[in-house]
């Protein structure tokens, strides 16, 4: 915002001024800490909170729900998302119907966590966790594959490369 | 009726347009975007979708557009003007996706189809149907390419009208009518139709998809480029598209010129060789055990052994304008010789005509020719898209003659006359005298007042070619000289010929070497080098240092299989520059690893001799660069300088080059080449042997060839194993039965394959296929494309044999 064309204040409405901003800054001092002590201490989150990486899900059949559409990959802003689809052998099929994600691969490099991946599977095949303990120690690590994905998160802070931090 | 234009409004907007347009084209030329699905420029109107309505002033109905020509002063109002012609639309659309699967997650057409994206603009967003909807069994396979989901289907004929209109190959069809009606094919029937693939690119929705794209990519993966069909001289205009580096899909794009919206199965279903496994894209040097080495290390090589050698130039006829031109001008100005040859057919005199000339006869004249006359091709398997030009000539009423050993896959639309291969000069000076089983043919042309055409193969033999040009000229119809290969017409105008320099000027005609002083300078050698032929003649003799074999497997691409390998054995340096090494392997001293053609810019000349631009899709893999950049760099490695440094330059130049007035042969002046030509002038030997036959082969559409690699599901459609034809007379009087193997003997070499009978073969001939598999062809012929044979049944020589 311009201040051109305002009067200079005088000292007094200055010295408010700077009095209301260190008000502010002194009451939040003495606020009751909401810092998470992560990893020291994990808190579980709320029950349906969605912040973490994706989960690839399976019918109770055991068959993939994801059908290798690649609308996730569509719908993304970060292009963060790769398929690749491929035809079912129908004696052995990975996912119902004629078509399954021969690969898929999430790059978390790149990943914002808009979730509209989320929003644009057909199937709900994909879907948010909660498991936000997302660190790397290189780029290869930071793209999950298909059997990465299909995995249930582990327990918060239970991961190594958290761990290390502890 | 009259034929003057018409002036109507749609939609309040005055538009004037030819009579008998349809009202959707005319609405189109305002922008007016009305939905439709069975409706198609390129077919004939059928109004089975009923998707197009629009309300007409005056009458009382509804009328689909795609059906109704235009009336002076009609006023017609569109979805956009018309409420009634809205809610029909919206009605329709709700109707076509009652049985509609909505599968579109699993849809190969998601993303890119029409029923998506009409349903999406111009439908009702919501479905009151709630009842189950019609269920078939999921894609059944019409074919090894063509998969076809009837629950998709939206019964708009488009691929049926496509087989009965334009490919003319009627496989597929609408079974049953009302709630079963549907698209089917006769029991135990493949859609073995070359142009099946069109039918997958023109369906409105996700009924028909291609096993080769099936589940590979969605649209916004793809990374696209306007390409040119690298199997062919038809030069059809194509999208590549690719996936991450790897070409996935080959689709024809529209262009009215050229291939109208269509291309044959190979331009569509060939596109792996790219991505063989077998490529190679690093220079290889055989002094160090064919290992890897740099382009520097490699060109070096080469330059210190063809400095002061004898040297000689092979090449196919698949690389651009600017790679032949750099070809040329290498082995003219820098190596110094005239032995540089790109030819399968060495065609004589009409070589210098089509070297000579940019375009004669285009495809639209072909279209509009009331009388056509086709020697020496077989369009369907040869030049796939001039034979769909002949079918839509043979529509609008052209009276198609095709002179040819064997019958072709014209026959329903044209009078066929088998001559044996070599005898199209007697017949065609015979009808030039106004006699023979041609003189009606000659007398067509003649009234069709200049439009007539005539079509010569480049496996006429050279006089039959020369006697073709006579009697185009006899009959001032237009002349066409139909190279196979998707650049040999390139080739010829860019000199890579012993005879020519580029634009068709002589090399032992002064004039022609002046006119190219200035930019080739004034040393360029004046006695016309060697053919093919004679270069692997000279190279099993011994008489040659260097041979140099750019994208052309000698082994399998030409018809001296034998000598060709005696000729690699006696060269003491063969360069092969090429995407791999494949038979090669064993010869090559020096491998350049070349760019593929979706990697490279330039120019492709369609038989026509309309130059054509291309744009590569993705850089060149590995270390592998466009031909003309290797060249060019031999070239520097030789203490040479070829005066381009850039593709625009040399662009600039060739054009230079071949611009009509820099000394190029005047049209009428075609003098017969004076000196040997393999096949020569003279007519095709007799069989004086009773047991002997002539036998005579081409390649086929589907191959062996190396741009065919990785092609299976197209080879699994459309190849046989390799047979011999022969006329059953013949067949009876030398003991040969259908299904059963012979023995095929020349002087070149001999094969065991299976007999086919065909009535419709020229008697005293066989016949057997290039390329395909079981069988090279090229080793039992000797430098011509026809050799008398000996056949018998593989029995009575195996008995033969164990009695001996």
């Amino acid at each position: 915002m311009s201040t051109a064309g305002r009067p200079t204040p005088g000292f007094w409405e200055a010295a408010s001024a700077i009095a209301r901003g260190m008000a502010t800054v002194f009451k939040q001092t003495f606020r009751p800490d909401t810092t998470e002590r992560w990893p020291a201490e994990i808190v579980p989150t709320p029950e349906r909170s969605h912040i973490g990486r994706h989960r690839l899900n399976r019918h109770e059949d055991g068959l993939e729900k994801c059908i290798g559409c690649e609308l996730c990959a569509y719908a993304c802003p970060a292009d963060a998302i790769w398929v690749e689809g491929a035809d079912n052998d129908p004696e052995n099929p990975v996912s119902p119907g004629e078509r399954y994600a021969k690969d898929y691969q999430i790059n978390y490099l790149r990943c914002i966590m808009c979730g509209l991946c989320v929003e644009a599977c057909p199937t709900r095949a994909l879907t948010l966790t909660s498991y936000y303990e997302l660190s790397f120690t290189s780029r290869e690590e930071a793209i999950w594959t298909k059997e990465q994905l299909l995995e249930p998160p582990p327990p918060l802070g239970t991961d190594p490369v958290d761990r290390e931090g502890r | 009726m009259t034929d003057e234009p018409v002036t109507l409004t749609i939609d309040g907007k005055e538009i004037t347009v030819p009579a008998q347009t349809l009202i959707i084209r005319a609405a189109e030329q305002l922008g007016i975007e009305i939905p439709r699905f069975c409706d198609h420029p390129f077919l004939e109107p059928a109004g089975a979708c009923r998707q197009c309505y629009v309300e007409i002033e005056g009458q009382p109905k509804l009328a689909t557009s795609c059906t109704v020509r235009v009336a002076p002063g009609m006023v017609v109002r569109t979805q956009e003007t018309s409420e009634l012609a809205r809610e029909a639309q919206v009605a329709n659309l709700e109707f076509l996706l009652l049985n509609h699967p909505l599968d579109c997650p699993v849809c190969d057409r998601g993303g890119e189809c029409p029923l998506q994206d009409q349903a999406l603009a111009f439908g009702p967003g919501e479905s009151r149907y709630r009842e189950a909807k019609r269920v078939y069994e999921k894609p059944i396979p019409l074919s090894p390419l063509v998969n076809l989901d009837r629950e998709r289907c939206v019964l708009c004929a488009r691929c049926t009208r496509f087989c009965d209109e334009i490919s003319g190959d009627r496989f597929i069809e609408l079974f049953e009518r009302g709630a079963g009606e549907r698209v089917s094919i006769a029991a135990g029937e493949d859609f073995r139709s070359p142009f099946s693939g069109n039918t997958i690119q023109i369906c409105p929705v996700g009924a028909l998809t291609s096993e080769t794209y099936r589940f590979v990519a969605r649209p916004f993966d793809l990374t696209s480029a306007d390409g040119v069909c690298p199997h062919c001289s038809a030069g059809c205009n194509l999208r590549v598209d690719v996936r991450r580096g790897q070409v996935v899909r080959h689709l024809a794009r529209d262009n009215a010129e050229v291939n109208d919206a269509w291309t044959c199965d190979k331009g569509r279903f060939a596109f792996r060789y790219p991505d063989d496994p077998a490529r190679i894209t690093t220079p290889l040097l055989r002094d160090r055990g064919l290992e890897p080495a740099s382009f520097g290390e490699v060109l070096g090589w080469v330059a210190d052994r063809c400095v002061g050698s004898r040297v000689a130039f092979l090449t196919g006829g698949r690389l651009l304008d600017e790679d032949y031109y750099a070809l040329s001008k290498l082995a003219r100005t820098v190596v110094g010789t005239n032995d540089l040859d790109h030819r399968r057919h060495e065609g004589g005199a009409v070589e210098v005509w089509a070297a000579s000339r940019p375009m004669s006869v285009a495809y639209a004249d072909v279209e509009r020719a009331p009388a056509v006359l086709v020697v020496g091709l077989d369009a369907e398997q040869e030049v796939p898209i001039l034979h769909l030009r002949l079918r839509k000539a043979a529509r609008k009423g052209a009276r198609i003659t095709v002179v040819h050993p064997r019958r072709t896959r014209l026959h329903d639309v044209a009078a066929h006359v088998l001559c044996r291969p070599g005898e199209e000069a007697s017949l065609l000076r015979e009808a030039v005298r106004g006699a023979g089983p041609l003189a009606s043919v000659v007398e067509e042309l003649g009234a069709a007042g200049g439009a007539g055409v005539v079509l010569a193969g480049e496996r006429c033999s050279s006089a039959g070619a020369e006697a073709a040009l006579a009697l185009a000229r006899t009959a001032g119809a237009r002349f066409g000289y139909v190279v196979r290969r998707a650049n040999d017409r390139g080739a010829l105008r860019a000199g890579v010929h012993p005879r020519l320099l580029p634009g068709g000027r002589a090399v032992d005609d002064p004039a022609g070497r002046a006119a190219l002083a200035p930019l080739w300078g004034d040393a360029l050698p004046s006695t016309p080098g060697r053919g093919r032929r004679a270069i692997l003649e000279a190279a099993a003799a011994g008489e040659l240092d260097v041979l140099f074999l750019i994208g052309i497997d000698p082994l399998t691409d030409l018809p001296d299989g034998a000598l060709a390998r005696r000729a690699l054995e006696n060269v003491p340096v063969k360069v092969v520059q090429s995407l791999e090494l494949g038979d090669l392997e064993p010869f090559a001293d020096a491998f350049l690893p070349a760019a593929a053609p979706v990697e490279k810019a330039g120019h492709v000349t369609t038989w026509e001799g309309r130059r054509q631009r291309v744009e590569p899709v993705r850089g060149p893999v590995g270390l592998s660069r466009p031909d003309w950049e290797i060249l060019a760099g031999l070239a520097a490695a030789m203490g040479g300088d070829l005066g381009f440094e850039t593709l625009d330059q040399l662009d600039a130049e060739l054009e230079r080059v071949l611009e009509a007035g820099l000394g190029t042969p005047d049209a009428g002046a075609v003098e017969p080449f004076v000196g040997p030509d393999p096949r020569g002038g003279e007519e095709a030997p007799t069989a004086a042997d009773p047991g002997s036959l002539l036998l005579f082969t081409y390649p086929l559409l589907v191959d062996e060839g190396r741009l065919s690699a990785r092609a299976d599901e197209l080879k699994a459609a459309l190849q046989d194993p390799a047979f011999v034809e022969v006329h059953p007379d013949d067949a009876a009087r030398l003991g040969l039965a259908e299904g059963a193997a012979a023995l095929v003997t020349t002087e070149a070499g001999r094969a065991e394959v299976p007999v086919r009978l065909n009535e419709h073969l020229a008697p005293g001939t066989a016949f057997v296929p290039f390329n395909n598999p079981g069988l090279v062809a090229g080793t039992l012929l000797a430098g011509s494309f026809w050799i008398p044979a000996g056949l018998e049944p593989a029995t009575v020589s195996r008995a033969r044999e164990a009695s001996a």
